[in-house]
C-alpha cells in the first residue's frame, strides 16, 4: 500500500473516508484529492492525461477555465443565493481535466470531510472531459463520527465531451445538525454519457440536492440513480432536471429512497426538446414515518418536441409482512428478512451495480432494517 | 422403541381476522411418516399449514402444537424453522428485487451447506436458469414449485408442509416434482431412522403415483373428518365426492 499522505491521517480520518467509498491504495485507483475541513490535504494524479488541482491554482493557471468553464453549468442566480451563505472563504474544491483521448482505468477518489464542529465548507469543483474520454469520479463527502453541526456547499460542475463516458458515484455520510447544499450541473455534449449515482448512508438535517443536466449533443445520455435513507429529524429534497436539447438523447432517472422517520421530496424532472426518450421512476418504503416523517414522490415530463417520447412511474409503500414472514419461513430472524427486502427494493430493476454500490446499498439496508441513524 | 411424534396438534383452534378456521384439530405425525391432507377448497388445510409455521395472521385461540415433544405454539416463524419446520407455499409472494440466490445463499450458509451440494440441488430442481431471477417474478406455476421444493431441499427441514405442490404442474414435469419431493422426505432410504416427516396437501391421485404417502386425512369444514389410507380415501373421494364424506362426519357426530 502507498502510504504517501497517510501519515497526514489519524485513524479517524481513515474511518471516515472508508465509510464513504475512500480506499487507501494508490495502486487501486488514478489519483486522490483530499480535503479536510478548509485544508487540501492531498492534490495528486497518477494517470498522464489525467490532471488535477486545486480549483483557486486551476483558475490562476488557466484563462480560459473562468472564460468558458467556470459557473457556466450552474445557474448565477443560484450561486449568488448560496454564495451568501460564506462569501468570505476563498472557493476551494479540485479541478480535474481528462485530456483528450485519455481513458482512465482506475477511479478517481476525492474527499472532502469535516473534521470539527461547525465547519462552513463551500467548495467548487470543475470536472472537464475532453472528446473521447473516460472517467470514474468517486466523491466521498461525510463528517467525521463524532462530528454534528456544520455546512456544506458544494457547487460542482462537469463538461463531458464528445464520445466521453463520466461515471460519478457520489457517497455521503453526515452528522445529525449538518446542512449539505450540493448544487450539480452538467453538460454533454454528442455521444458522450453521464452516470451520476448519489448514495446517501447517514443523512443531514437538510440535504437540498438539485442537479442540472444539460444532453445538448445528438446521441448522449444521461443516467442517475439516487438512494437515500432518511431518518428521523432529516429532511431531504432530491430533485434533478434533465433537459433532453439534442436529437437521440437518453435519460433515466431512478430514485430510492428509504424512511425511517425523516421527510423525504423526490422530485424529478425531464424536458423534452427533441426527438428523445426518457424514463423518471420514483420509488420509496416507508418503514416508520415517525413523528412528522414521510414520503413525497413528484416525477415531472415536460415536452416541446412532438417526438419526445417520455414517461414516469411513483410508488411508495410499506414492506409486506408477508415477504417478511416468508423470508423467516427459510430461517432469517425478522431484521435480516427486512434488510433483504429494503437491499431488493433499492437494488431492484436498477442494472449493473457494481461491487462498490452493492456494497452500500447493503449498509443502508442493514441500517433501515436495524432502525438506526 | 417407541416411536417419537414429530408432530402433534392437540385441540387446536385458529382464527384468522377474528373467524375461526379451524375447530378443535388434533393430529399426530410420527417420525419418518408423510401424511397427505385432501378436502375442499376452503376447508382449512392451507390455514392449517400456515398456522403449525406460525405466520402471524393465523391466531392460535386455543390448544397447543408440539414439534418433537415440545411446545412450539407461541414461537415465532424464525423460531419454528431454526427448529426444523418448513413450509412450500402454494402461492408464495413475489419479492421485487431479492433473487432466489440470496435465500439460497443464506440458508446454504446457514446450514454449512457445500457449495458443490447446493450446485447439485439447483441443477436437480432444473432451476439453473431461474436462480437468479427475482423470487418467483415472472415463473411458471410448475417453475413457483421447483423453487419452493429447491429452497427447502437446501434447508434439509425435519419436517415438510407441501401445499398443492402438484398444481399448476404440466404431466412431463410432475415425475420430477415427485423425484424431489422423495429427496426431501429421503422417501427411498432403505434406513426408516433417516426418512423425514412432512405433510402435503393434493387434491391429486396423480400424485400418490410418484410418492410415498403413509396416511391420509380429510379436512372438511376446519376440522379434519377421517383418517386412513391414502389411496382407499382418495378412491372413495374420487367415486363419492366430498359429499360422502361429510354424511360420514355427520354419522360419527
Amino acid at each position: 500500500m502507498n502510504t504517501c499522505y497517510n501519515n497526514q491521517l489519524e485513524k479517524n480520518d481513515i474511518e471516515t473516508l472508508a465509510d464513504v467509498g475512500i480506499i487507501m491504495e494508490e495502486d487501486k485507483k488514478s489519483g486522490s484529492f483530499i480535503m479536510r475541513d478548509y485544508e487540501q490535504l492531498f492534490v495528486h494524479s497518477q494517470i498522464e492525461g489525467l490532471e488535477i488541482l486545486p480549483i483557486a491554482d486551476a483558475l490562476d493557471k488557466y484563462d480560459w477555465l473562468r472564460k468558458k468553464y467556470y459557473c457556466k453549468a450552474v445557474p448565477h442566480d443560484k450561486l449568488e443565493k448560496l454564495s451568501q451563505i460564506n462569501d468570505d472563504i476563498k472557493p476551494q474544491g479540485f479541478f480535474i481535466h481528462v485530456h483528450k483521448g485519455t481513458k482512465v482505468r482506475f477511479p478517481f477518489n476525492a474527499a472532502i470531510y469535516m473534521s470539527k464542529e461547525n465547519i462552513h465548507q463551500n467548495v467548487h469543483n470543475v470536472v472537464i472531459l475532453d472528446d473521447d474520454t473516460e472517467l470514474h469520479l468517486i466523491t466521498g463527502c461525510a463528517t467525521q463520527h463524532s462530528i454534528n453541526s456544520g455546512t456544506h456547499l458544494a457547487i460542482s460542475e462537469q463538461y463531458i465531451g464528445k464520445n466521453s463516458k463520466l461515471t460519478s458515484t457520489m457517497i455521503h455520510s453526515w452528522g445529525s445538525n449538518v446542512k449539505v447544499i450540493p448544487r450539480s450541473g452538467t453538460i454533454v455534449d454528442e455521444g458522450g454519457s453521464f452516470e451520476n449515482n448519489y448514495i446517501c448512508l447517514r443523512t443531514a438535517k437538510d440535504i437540498n440536492s438539485n442537479p442540472q443536466t444539460w444532453l445538448n449533443g445528438s446521441g448522449s445520455s444521461a443516467k442517475y440513480l439516487t438512494i437515500i435513507l432518511c431518518s428521523e429529524g432529516s429532511k431531504i429534497n432530491t430533485g434533478g432536471d434533465v433537459y433532453l436539447n439534442g436529437q437521440n438523447t437518453t435519460a433515466e432517472l431512478a430514485h430510492r429512497a428509504v424512511c425511517t422517520g425523516g421527510q423525504i421530496n423526490q422530485t424529478g424532472l425531464l424536458i423534452g426538446n427533441a426527438l428523445c426518450k426518457a424514463h423518471v421512476d420514483c420509488a420509496g418504503m416507508l418503514i416508520d414515518a415517525g413523528q412528522d416523517g414521510y414520503i413525497e414522490s413528484i416525477p415531472g415530463l415536460k415536452a416541446l418536441h412532438p417526438e419526445a417520447q417520455m414517461s414516469h412511474e411513483a410508488s411508495l409503500g410499506k414492506i409486506a409482512p408477508e415477504q417478511v414472514e416468508y423470508l423467516q419461513s427459510r430461517g432469517m430472524d425478522e431484521t435480516e428478512a427486512i434488510s433483504l427486502l429494503i437491499r431488493g427494493f433499492l437494488g431492484a430493476d436498477v442494472a449493473g451495480l457494481g461491487p462498490e454500490l452493492d456494497a452500500r446499498i447493503a449498509e443502508i439496508a442493514e441500517l433501515a432494517g436495524h432502525g438506526e441513524e | 422403541m417407541k416411536q417419537q411424534n414429530v408432530l402433534e396438534l392437540r385441540e387446536l383452534c385458529v382464527q384468522v381476522d377474528g373467524k375461526e378456521l379451524l375447530h378443535n384439530i388434533n393430529l399426530t405425525i410420527p417420525s419418518g411418516e408423510v401424511h397427505a391432507i385432501f378436502g375442499l377448497n376452503g376447508s382449512g388445510k392451507t390455514s392449517l399449514m400456515m398456522a403449525i409455521m406460525g405466520y402471524a395472521k393465523y391466531e392460535v385461540t386455543n390448544g397447543q402444537i408440539l414439534f418433537e415433544g415440545k411446545d412450539i405454539t407461541d414461537m415465532d416463524i424464525t423460531e419454528r424453522s431454526r427448529l426444523g419446520i418448513s413450509i412450500a407455499q402454494q402461492r408464495p409472494p413475489t419479492i421485487s428485487g431479492v433473487k432466489l440466490r440470496d435465500v439460497i445463499n443464506y440458508t446454504s450458509t446457514h446450514n454449512s451447506r457445500k457449495l458443490s451440494d447446493i450446485d447439485r440441488i439447483i441443477k436437480d430442481a432444473h432451476m439453473e436458469n431461474l436462480i437468479d431471477r427475482d423470487i418467483n417474478r415472472g415463473l411458471s406455476g410448475g417453475e413457483i414449485k421447483r423453487s419452493e421444493l429447491l429452497q427447502l431441499l437446501v434447508l434439509q427441514p425435519k419436517f415438510s408442509m407441501l401445499d398443492e405442490p402438484d398444481s399448476g404442474v404440466d404431466v412431463e414435469s410432475l415425475g420430477l416434482v415427485g423425484e424431489l419431493i422423495n429427496k426431501l422426505f429421503s422417501s427411498n432410504s432403505i434406513r426408516p431412522a433417516k426418512r423425514k416427516a412432512g405433510i402435503i396437501i393434493t387434491h391429486s391421485g396423480n400424485m400418490l403415483n410418484h410418492i410415498n404417502i403413509d396416511k391420509a386425512h380429510v379436512m372438511l369444514n376446519g376440522r379434519i373428518g377421517c383418517t386412513g389410507n391414502p389411496h382407499i380415501i382418495l378412491e372413495r373421494i374420487s367415486k363419492c365426492g366430498y359429499e360422502e364424506c361429510i354424511r360420514c362426519m355427520q354419522e360419527g357426530a
